[in-house]
Formats: structure tokens, C-alpha cells, sequence
């Protein structure tokens, strides 16, 4: 099912990126021919579908309605915040693709708000809003009522007991409760905030996914450090090997953390982003295509895929968590047996060759 | 890899209470970071050396000396990890 709206998704992405020579052509052709069926017109339509969708999906500090087949309402700019780390570093410089703040490493932080930041906080303010209301039950009585407090309840401890106990254990697990359903609520609120019209994803913009992966990451390193020892741990930096090895062993090694979190960034930020860039490229197919017959086919689609995007923000928040949770859990694991060899002894073989294990050493 | 023990499934230490994706992905735990030594070698010899090189202006002598070095340690590294880890069995 999913590779079958990968094809066909790629399908239409392709006709997008084909359709605009072809418009500019027929719009060529036609225009000298004083124009049939307005296909000219069509063909203008057609060209900006790619631009409009990846203006939709990219983040700016224009905060504005998209108001269909129209000019957007512009809502106003988003203050900017920059701070120079020496005098002149935020002077804005000109290259070829016009004017370019410069960045960190030329010494300039920028903190502006943007699009994303904006719903990141709406959906934090929201996500305490929802929190605070629906978990203040009756104390008093054991079961909660109404919707809304079971379902917390139920995502709660769905939480804690498939993913948190499942993939760390029974002693460890609890402790890192607490993180897990921030990350998992937090990602699941600025999933389905994206899907409301009018707001956006700020899990398809990659510097979120990162910053929520860094999270994971420093959970992930912690765990293992508290598990193994800060002694164990850098001895697990070392991978092993004679002492003259370790200048390349341990970048080796360094490198080696990051593939985890590398891959929670990838997996959110392109899901989220994917969905939505389908999405539109389904109702732009209507203005490529150029004849409101298409809508007959589209409109179902694209209502088809907004559904399945519902359930990917639920999936998707589902699959961060339960890969912190395993990744956690390996860290919690390493430290179990780090002052074996150096912490590589995992459970590979269960309970009875660990003792047949350590019988060698 | 034949075992002659009677194989218990569930690590001790942990209650018994770990999900199936997680005993197994534990259990792949050591023979991924060895992977990861294999190539990782490779990768750190070879940046490395572009780097240096470009830093130093020292022609492709860096990137050649250390892409080899860091093969070979790759290579040590996981044959040490293999030869650790087999021998567990």
C-alpha cells in the first residue's frame, strides 16, 4: 500500500517538474494562436504548483493565510533576534543567491522567531493546556472519567508499558518515563498541529527532528554513563584496541553515536515533510493537469492521504519513542556488563553463557 | 555457534519483562558496533586524511597514509571484536 502512493506520488511528481516546459510551450503555441480552451491559462497555473508547495513546507518569518487559488493574507513579519558575537557579524551580505544572513561559525547566532517556531510553542502551550486539564480527575476515585482523561490515561500507560518497560526493563524503565512521554506528546501535538489548515509542521523542518534527536542522544549517553560509570563508558570509547590505536579507534567510535540519532532526524523530518509535499502535489495535480475533472480523482486522494497522514503523526511519534526507548535501553544494557571486557557483552546469548562467558576471562 | 546449553531466553538482569524487538535488537548490539568498526575505520582514515591534507597542503599523501591506516585499524578492530565475541559461544 505504502509503495504503491510512492509510485504514484512520484508519478505526479514527475508529471509537476515535466508539466512546466510543456506549459510554457503549449502557453507559446497558444498565445500566437489567440489561445483555445484556456489551456494558456492552465498552463501558468501549472507552473508555480512546485514553488507554492515548497514555499508551504519551507519555514520564514512571514506569518501569512494561504488562501486558495489566491494571493496569501499576509499576518505580519516575525520579529527577528540576532546576536552578534562581535561587531558587524550579522550584517546581512550579498552573494549570488541574493542576500544571505551569515551564520554560526562566521559569528553570528540568530535566534528570530519563524513559522515553525511559532507552532512549536503553540503546540507546547497547547500540549500543557490539554495536559493540565485532562489529568486533573478526581483523585479520589480510581477510574477516570471522560473522554479526554481516558485517552491520556490510555496513551499514558501505553507509554510506559510497551515502550518504556518493553525496551529498557522493568528496574530502569520507569526512570525514563518522564522523557519518553514528553517526546512522544511533543511530537505527536506538532504532528497533528501541521495538519490543521493554516498551520504548519514544525517536525518537517530538519532543525526540529535534530534538536529532538540531540534530546534522545543526551538521555541515550547519559543512561549509559550512569549505567556503566563515567570509567566504563570512555573505556567503551576505546572499541578495544591497544592504547597507540586509540587516535583512530576513538573518533571512530565518537562517530559511531551519532548514526542512532542521525537516523531519528532523517526518519520524522522526511516522513513529515513527504506527507505534506504529497499531499499538496495531489490537489496541484487539479492546476497542472488544467481541467477541474481531475479534481474527481484528486480530491479523494488527497482526502485518502490526509487521513493516512493523521495516522502517520501517530506513528510516527510512536516510532521516535519506542527507538529512544531502545536506544536507552542499549545504553542501560552496556552497563550491565562493563566491567567485563569493555562493555561490548551483551545479552547475545541470555542468562546461562554469561556465566559460561565469564568462566573465560 | 552450536551450543550445547540449554539457551534462556530472557536476560536475568532484566526482569524478563523486555520486548522481542528489543532481546534481539540487544543481542545484534555487539556484532553492529563491530560493523561500525569495520567501516567507521575506513570513513575517520579517509576524512581525516582529505581534511589534514587540505589544511596542510600536503598533497595526497595524508589522505593515502591515513585512509590505509584506518583500514587496517578497522579491520583489527572488528577481527578483535570477532575473535572476542566468538569465543564467548
Amino acid at each position: 500500500m505504502r509503495k504503491a502512493m510512492v509510485l504514484i506520488a512520484s508519478l505526479f511528481a514527475a508529471v509537476a517538474w515535466a508539466s512546466p516546459e510543456h506549459g510554457e510551450a503549449a502557453a507559446g503555441e497558444h498565445g500566437a494562436a489567440a489561445g483555445e480552451h484556456g489551456a494558456a491559462a492552465a498552463g501558468e497555473h501549472g507552473e508555480d504548483v512546485p514553488g507554492y508547495i515548497l514555499h508551504h513546507v519551507t519555514d520564514s518569518r512571514e506569518m501569512e493565510l494561504e488562501v486558495p487559488l489566491g494571493k496569501p493574507i499576509h499576518l505580519g513579519t516575525l520579529p527577528t533576534l540576532l546576536i552578534p558575537f562581535h561587531d558587524g557579524a550579522c550584517t546581512p551580505k550579498m552573494t549570488d543567491h541574493g542576500e544571505v544572513m551569515p551564520g554560526l561559525m562566521e559569528g553570528c547566532l540568530d535566534l528570530s522567531l519563524t513559522k515553525h517556531t511559532v507552532f512549536m510553542f503553540a503546540s507546547a502551550a497547547l500540549l500543557l493546556i490539554t495536559m493540565l486539564v485532562w489529568s486533573n480527575r478526581d483523585k479520589t476515585k480510581l477510574v477516570p472519567r471522560g473522554t479526554g482523561a481516558n485517552l491520556i490515561e490510555m496513551l499514558v500507560l501505553f507509554v510506559r508499558d510497551e515502550l518504556a518497560i518493553k525496551n529498557i526493563g522493568k528496574e530502569e524503565g520507569p526512570r525514563y518515563v518522564p522523557y519518553l512521554l514528553t517526546a512522544f506528546f511533543f511530537i505527536l501535538f506538532m504532528n497533528l498541529l501541521g495538519l490543521v489548515p493554516w498551520m504548519s509542521t514544525a517536525t518537517g523542518n530538519i532543525a526540529v527532528t535534530l534538536a529532538l534527536a540531540l534530546c534522545t542522544f543526551i538521555v541515550t549517553q547519559a543512561a549509559s554513563i550512569r549505567a556503566a560509570g563515567i570509567g566504563g563508558y570512555l573505556k567503551h570509547l576505546t572499541g578495544g584496541v591497544a592504547p597507540w590505536l586509540w587516535p583512530i579507534m576513538i573518533p571512530v567510535e565518537i562517530l559511531g553515536l551519532f548514526t542512532k540519532p542521525f537516523a531519528l532526524t532523517m526518519r520524522l523530518f522526511a516522513n513529515m515533510l513527504a506527507g505534506h509535499v504529497v499531499l499538496f502535489f495531489l490537489l496541484g495535480l487539479i492546476f497542472i493537469l488544467g481541467h477541474p475533472g481531475v479534481a474527481a480523482v484528486s480530491v479523494p486522494f488527497a482526502f485518502a492521504i490526509y487521513l493516512l497522514e493523521l495516522f502517520v503523526a501517530f506513528v510516527q511519534a510512536y516510532v521516535f519513542t519506542m527507538l529512544s526507548a531502545l536506544f536507552i535501553g542499549m545504553g542501560v544494557a552496556m552497563g550491565h556488563h562493563a566491567h567485563d571486557d569493555h562493555g561490548h557483552e551483551g545479552h547475545h546469548e541470555g542468562g546461562a553463557s554469561h556465566d559460561h562467558g565469564r568462566a573465560h576471562h | 555457534m552450536a551450543e550445547k546449553e540449554p539457551r534462556e531466553d530472557k536476560p536475568a538482569s532484566d526482569g524478563g519483562e523486555l520486548g522481542e524487538t528489543a532481546r534481539q535488537m540487544r543481542a545484534a548490539e555487539p556484532y553492529l558496533a563491530a560493523v561500525w568498526k569495520l567501516t567507521g575505520g575506513a570513513v575517520v582514515g579517509v576524512l581525516g586524511g582529505y581534511w589534514l591534507d587540505k589544511w596542510l597542503g600536503t598533497g595526497p599523501w595524508l589522505l593515502v597514509g591515513l585512509s590505509l591506516l584506518g583500514i587496517c585499524v578497522g579491520f583489527y578492530g572488528f577481527l578483535r571484536e570477532m575473535a572476542r565475541l566468538g569465543k564467548r559461544k
